[in-house]
């Protein structure tokens, strides 16, 4: 073949190859008209995913909660030592990882484990069920997913669900990860977010197509990715004891009226510890502090956690029953939303309690 | 006084004091001649040792939390005591339900007995008078159970506990067992020859219970009896029409009195010769559904088969507790109901947390009738229309 003729012959090919076929849209992806949020009662928030049967923050976990019905799929948002964000709730992997079993890694036993490992390193090891008593039969089969793994479950359902992820240890992250051009964990974090098409402030149309509410223990991170992105933000609470990572301030402060009048300019609501709103004493519930009224008060929206179904984890007023438990919170407390460890069982929950059983 | 007027005294306040007062009807009574019948439409909520998740097991205020919580049915174990009192208790021995190691004075009391062909170390009830074992405190028998009534309450008789039921302002069965027979009546023995099993249905009939399963006669006082010994249940049918269920233990327990297996009596030919004295059987969930590993696996054949030869089902025990719950139910107590009364279609459910199965079966039954309803309908249309307000 003379070279002219090779010649255009690879350049039409070339061109061929540049306008290539014709893109339709995936046949699965024509529900344009996804079932919405639902917005008429408390959120059904699966904490860490279906974690009472799959182990924590993985894709199966997330899958299961989403077709158990959950509005919100929650997640812990770490960074690994080369700045990629991890879904992992403890700052170490002995917990919920089999990176005992590797031998390869033996060394990097810190102080701060989770730092000690880049992207690679994370992925060799595989997750575990953190609780012996619940199902071990998933251990080993999963891997650490990454914030936009996450993210891509929660867009792929057929249904409207929401996100609902924690800016995790910002103090302790921003510590040990550093990012280029002087960028912090919370930017990475708004970033990946804004990728993904998330925005708007909460109840406007924009929200309701990609629902989401970003949730951390440390007060600082939620006003300084205020100024970058309006989707709603909450301020979690830890226990009576525990004061703030960035403003080591003491429970009572960060429950007082002033400061819910201070704090409620940056978020939409609060998520306490359970066991702070009503007190247990010999496992029974005492009186109910006015936590949730005067949250209510400042327009701020209560999502405590974690309902287990667990009797251990069950108050003898509920007579080991978790439907009672849902029951005393949402009709007599009166919450906007729950995380929870069995989002099947609160679904269940709350479509029996609104009489209809699907 | 002179002894005339002083007799006379005396002769007219006896007169008066055999008129006595008249007895009205107290009137507490008075409005409940229109009890709330039985539900009959829905498997039965049967209480088993009354709400002993809560209150401990087959104490007065145990049955009466579970005739508050909607039980259909209050279950008791009878078993009878040294001077031939009927009780309410389930084990042959106080120990783990009671706080007999505190009392002194009992303490000569432990023995070994034999029992159902293996010997057992204990304070046994048939060592002890009704009077002594009133002297008891009960307590809960799982640690992981609310202790806070330990001791505080007493063991009761049978006629207490039918009288628990028939004071209840809604029609309450009651579900008595004619427990560990064979043992009973060796060691205690009652005048005129008779045994427990008689005195059983003495007592039961005293109170008036009788009438075949489904009778207004029944309706009115519903009972069940039930027992692991089929010789019991088939020397009683002689004596009263009241419907019986007949227990089946584990894979390898064996009957106490004609030491038959499992498959035995639960056999084809067996369910049709028990058949003509019991109108069911009380089966162990995990013979029904074997597991392995804490998860079902293929459901057997026995409630098809029960169903074919017209016996109910009633199988034991449902406990929230998540130990006891199979991974498939996902620790959740309603999605085990679920199962067992959509999926293998049980007639009974024995239960430690009536309230938590009457909530369920409510609610199921709730949203049956609500398809039908306007609610129903509302709620169908707010979701077609909210389907398409997503469309901006």
């Amino acid at each position: 073949m003379n070279p002219f003729w090779a010649t255009c012959l690879i350049l039409s090919s070339l061109l061929e190859g540049t306008r290539g076929r014709v893109l339709y849209p995936l046949p699965s992806k024509e529900h344009k008209h996804k079932q919405p949020l639902q917005t008429s009662r408390p959120y059904n928030i699966a904490h860490r995913g279906s974690n009472g049967e799959i182990p924590e923050e993985t894709t199966d976990a997330y899958k299961r909660a989403i077709e158990e019905g959950a509005d919100f799929i929650e997640t812990d948002i770490l960074a690994t030592k080369d700045g990629e964000l991890i879904c992992f709730h403890d700052v170490t992997l002995d917990d919920t990882t089999d990176i005992a079993n590797h031998t390869e890694f033996s060394d990097r036993k810190r102080t701060y484990q989770v730092q000690g490992f880049n992207v690679t390193g994370f992925f060799v090891g595989k997750v575990r069920q953190r609780y012996p008593f619940r199902d071990q039969q998933y251990n080993g089969k999963f891997s650490i997913i990454t914030f936009e793994e996450y993210i891509a479950i929660a867009l792929d359902a057929n249904r409207v669900v929401g996100i609902y992820p924690e800016i995790k240890n910002p103090v302790f992250i921003n510590q040990h990860v550093k990012w280029p051009n002087g960028e912090r964990f919370e930017d990475k974090f708004i970033e990946l977010l804004q990728k993904y098409g998330y925005g708007g402030a909460y109840m406007s149309a924009k929200w309701l197509k990609k629902p989401v509410f970003i949730q951390s223990f440390a007060p600082t991170s939620l006003i300084y990715i205020s100024n970058k992105m309006d989707s709603p933000k909450i301020l979690l609470i830890d226990d009576f004891s525990m004061a703030t990572q960035d403003t080591n301030q003491s429970y009572w402060e960060i429950t007082s009226d002033s400061y819910f009048e201070y704090i409620r300019e940056y978020v939409v609501g609060i998520g306490p510890w359970k066991d702070t709103i009503v007190p247990p004493l010999n496992n029974y519930l005492t009186a109910p502090s006015d936590l949730v009224y005067r949250a209510h008060a400042h327009n701020l929206q209560v999502h405590p956690y974690t309902y287990r179904n667990e009797n251990s984890f069950l108050h003898f007023d509920f007579r080991q029953d978790p439907y009672e438990e849902y029951e005393y919170w949402i009709k007599t407390i009166g919450v906007d939303g729950l995380f929870t460890d069995f989002t099947g069982s609160l679904h269940r929950y709350q479509k029996c309690a609104s009489g209809i059983l699907r | 006084m002179s002894p005339l007027w002083a007799t006379s005294m005396i002769f007219f306040s006896l007169l008066l004091g055999s008129h006595g007062r008249p007895l009205y009807p107290l009137p507490s009574k008075q409005q409940h001649k229109e009890k709330k019948a039985l539900q009959t439409s829905r498997p039965y909520n049967i209480a088993h040792r009354g709400s002993n998740g809560e209150i401990p097991e087959e104490t007065a205020a145990a049955y009466m939390r579970a005739i508050e919580e909607g039980a259909d049915f209050i279950e008791s174990d009878i078993l009878a005591t040294k001077d031939g009192q009927l009780i309410c208790f389930h084990d042959v021995t106080l120990d783990a339900t009671t706080d007999i190691a505190k009392h002194a004075k009992f303490a000569n009391r432990k023995r070994t007995y034999e029992v159902e062909g293996s010997n057992m170390t204990g304070y046994f009830v048939v060592d002890f008078t009704l009077a002594e074992l009133k002297s008891l405190g009960v307590k809960q028998r799982f640690s992981f159970r609310d202790q806070q009534y330990n001791g505080k309450f007493s063991i009761i008789t049978f006629e207490e506990f039918i009288a628990i039921a028939l004071d209840a302002n809604r029609i309450v069965g009651i579900y008595p067992e004619i427990k560990d027979p064979v043992f009973i009546n060796q060691r205690v023995k009652w005048a005129n020859g008779k045994k427990f099993e008689d005195k059983f249905v003495e007592t039961l009939q005293k109170y008036g219970y009788g009438g075949a399963y489904m009778s207004t006669e029944w309706l009115k006082q519903p009972v069940f009896i039930q027992s692991f010994a089929p010789t019991s249940l088939v020397y009683i049918s002689n004596l009263t029409d009241s419907p019986k269920i007949f227990l089946i233990d584990d894979f390898d327990i064996r009957t106490q009195d004609t030491n038959q297996s499992f498959w035995e009596i639960s056999s084809d030919s067996y369910l049709e010769y028990i058949a003509n004295f019991v109108i069911g059987i009380g089966p162990w969930k995990d013979t029904i559904v074997p597991t392995k590993n804490n998860y079902l696996t293929t459901p057997t054949d026995l409630v098809d088969r029960a169903h074919a030869h017209n016996l109910q089902v009633h199988t034991y025990t449902f406990r929230n507790e998540n130990s006891y719950l199979h991974f498939d139910f996902h620790q959740d107590p309603y999605a085990e109901y679920d199962y067992w009364i959509n999926t293998i279609g049980v007639d009974g459910l024995f239960t430690d947390f009536t309230g938590s199965v009457h909530q369920y079966q409510e609610w199921a039954q709730a949203s049956a009738t609500n398809e039908a309803s306007a609610l129903g309908l509302l709620h169908k249309l707010a979701l077609m229309i909210s389907s398409f307000e997503g469309e901006e």
